[in-house]
């Protein structure tokens, strides 16, 4: 056996782990191991916490009314900006309008994004897949305002469609700044997150369960209807839920298709603050924004569960 | 066994779907390489004098710049933060777990302008509005739940004897996370670490919220100009996120294979 020498020394990688292993012992001993998965959530738990700092503040705000006098927020505590805001026929108006959208955007929506995830995952040829999947993510990852500058280009006054139309002697007609071009525009904004949100439900359907139905002599509406949508139901809710709350509160997409004209509740929100300046009643609005989205998620989450949004994956 | 009806049906639906969603970018691919002074169809012939205009153009490269710093700022906040959240919600057995999920998912349910009203007063109490770090961290705030989906949905699938042989071949804590739990999770810390970044760069509310005349993101920058004129300069400075898009989907299949989202839950 060879002698090891008086210099030995282990090499300086292994050196520096036990370095670092004793450091980590000293600073998070073994017997707080338990605790290891709530040192490890901790940072995400403070990330969020602003954002519960800030409804804090919008609370606090939504609850000071405006001294038209001075121009600042009062002193007292008071409701009257939950008042002024439930009583005006405006914020209705405004309130039905964006819930019809949110209702419209996510039928429709679901409607286009099933049958998109179904091909997606059913396909056998690989090329296909991977046309479908950079077709999805290419928009997805452009961001709104640019996809809103494209239909700007496609749907303006003098733009590609009425250019094309008067070719044939059509008059132009007026595509944007209305409803349909809103509720088009999100649409379109939506569909990526509703496919790859339902994507996961239904790659965990066998195609086998299918091909039982069909040789039970169902065939595939019926199939369809009674045996993928069911087992596709936690993808539907999850993407439904996303796509419901998105929508209901978009800003980008109602401020540049709807030209002004077709103001959801966030743009509300934000001419509360930055064109009358009256934080107070922004602060509300956008209370009851939150409370409203909060109570759909909660009811959505207490009767189906959290479906394809739930956090801790299999165990 | 698919039959002919259903086939019909579902491409004709799939093909709506895909003019739907790349019409816009198609479009204005087209006008940033036009050679007239407005938008028109058919188009006055080809030229890139509109990339030479926004390349001399300071406020949209100051613009730009702003921009990336937002999103590497965002990214390097989350990336530490979602992977370490991923771990513990897949492979820690917490209390209140239930809770923890629903407290993480407030990003995504509290409403975009809510979240950034709220960030904007809080920021603004502090005082450090003004500055871009506070929109980086805005960004990985509302962000949050992307990167820990993507982490946990990688961890959940390494088996927790790895971890336990590694440590009984005598690696530490450390070691076991530096060599065996950190390499299994990779690919969710890539695939979240990227929607990180191209989100945050295109993050528009949040910026128009935090951000002021001195300090515009593009999205915020492009929004603005596009309220006065449609000019094919847009069209140009819009090309620059389409090409960022399609480096980020190169990416993300080299790295780790866009069929990562195809994956069952």
């Amino acid at each position: 056996m060879p002698e090891t020498p008086a210099d030995f020394r282990y090499p300086l990688r292994w050196r520096l782990m036990d370095g670092i292993e004793a450091l980590a012992d000293r600073i998070w001993p073994r017997r707080l191991a338990p605790w290891t998965g709530w040192l490890l959530i901790t940072p995400a738990l403070l990330l969020v916490g602003l954002l519960v700092l800030g409804l804090i503040q919008i609370a606090d705000s939504s609850l000071r009314t405006l001294d038209t006098a001075t121009f600042l927020p009062s002193e007292d505590w008071s409701l009257a900006n939950f008042e002024k805001a439930l009583a005006s026929r405006v914020y209705l108006t405004v309130a039905w309008r964006s819930l019809l959208g949110a209702a419209l955007t996510t039928f429709l929506t679901l409607a286009l994004a099933f049958p998109y995830a179904y091909a997606l995952v059913r396909t056998r040829r690989p090329w296909v897949r991977k046309a479908l999947l950079i077709t999805l993510f290419l928009p997805f990852f452009i961001g709104q305002v640019v996809r809103a500058y494209g239909w700007l280009i496609i749907l303006g006054n003098s733009g590609m469609v009425n250019e094309a139309l008067s070719l044939v002697g059509v008059a132009p007609m007026r595509l944007l700044f209305n409803y349909p071009a809103v509720i088009f525009g999100m649409v379109q904004y939506m569909l990526p997150f509703a496919v790859l949100l339902m994507v996961p439900a239904l790659a965990a359907i066998p195609a086998e369960t299918e091909t039982a139905a069909g040789s039970l002599g169902a065939n595939w509406l019926r199939t369809t209807w009674h045996v993928v949508l069911p087992m596709a139901k936690p993808g539907l809710i999850g993407a439904g839920l996303v796509v419901a709350t998105l929508s209901l509160t978009d800003f980008a997409v109602p401020a540049m298709l709807g030209g002004g004209s077709q103001d959801f509740i966030a743009n509300a929100i934000y001419d509360q603050f930055f064109r009358t300046a009256d934080q107070g009643l922004g602060s509300a609005l956008a209370l009851m924004l939150v409370a409203a989205g909060s109570v759909l998620v909660g009811l959505v989450f207490l009767v189906f569960g959290a479906g394809t949004l739930s956090m801790g994956g299999r165990r | 066994m698919i039959s002919r009806g259903q086939r019909l049906t579902i491409w004709s639906l799939v093909w709506l779907s895909i003019i739907t969603l790349s019409l816009p970018t198609v479009v204005v691919l087209g006008a940033s390489f036009t050679a007239g002074n407005m938008i028109a169809f058919p188009p006055e012939g080809l030229s890139l004098r509109w990339y030479e205009k926004i390349a001399l153009a300071r406020d949209l490269r100051q613009a730009f710049f702003r921009s990336l710093i937002v999103a590497g700022v965002c990214t390097l906040v989350s990336i530490p933060v979602g992977t370490l959240a991923g771990l513990a919600l897949s492979r820690f057995r917490l209390r209140f777990a239930g809770v923890i999920q629903v407290y993480l998912l407030l990003p995504f349910t509290i409403p975009l302008i809510g979240s950034g009203i709220g960030l904007m007063l809080v920021f603004g109490q502090w005082g450090v509005l003004g500055s871009l770090w506070p929109v980086g961290v805005a960004c990985a705030v509302i962000n949050l739940p992307f990167i820990v989906w993507s982490v946990s949905s990688s961890a959940v699938l390494l088996d927790p004897d790895l971890e336990l042989a590694a440590q009984n071949c005598g690696a530490g804590r450390v070691q076991t996370f530096l060599y065996v739990t950190l390499p299994a999770v990779m690919p969710g810390v890539i695939t979240g670490s990227l929607l990180m970044f191209i989100l945050a760069m295109n993050e528009f509310l949040v910026s128009l919220l935090l951000t002021d005349a001195r300090i515009v993101t593009l999205p915020v920058q492009i929004y603005n100009s596009i309220r006065s004129i449609i000019t094919p300069d847009l069209a140009a400075v819009s090309v620059v996120f389409i090409v960022i898009a399609l480096a980020a989907i190169w990416l993300l299949d080299r790295l780790v294979g866009l069929e990562i989202f195809l994956k069952s839950k």
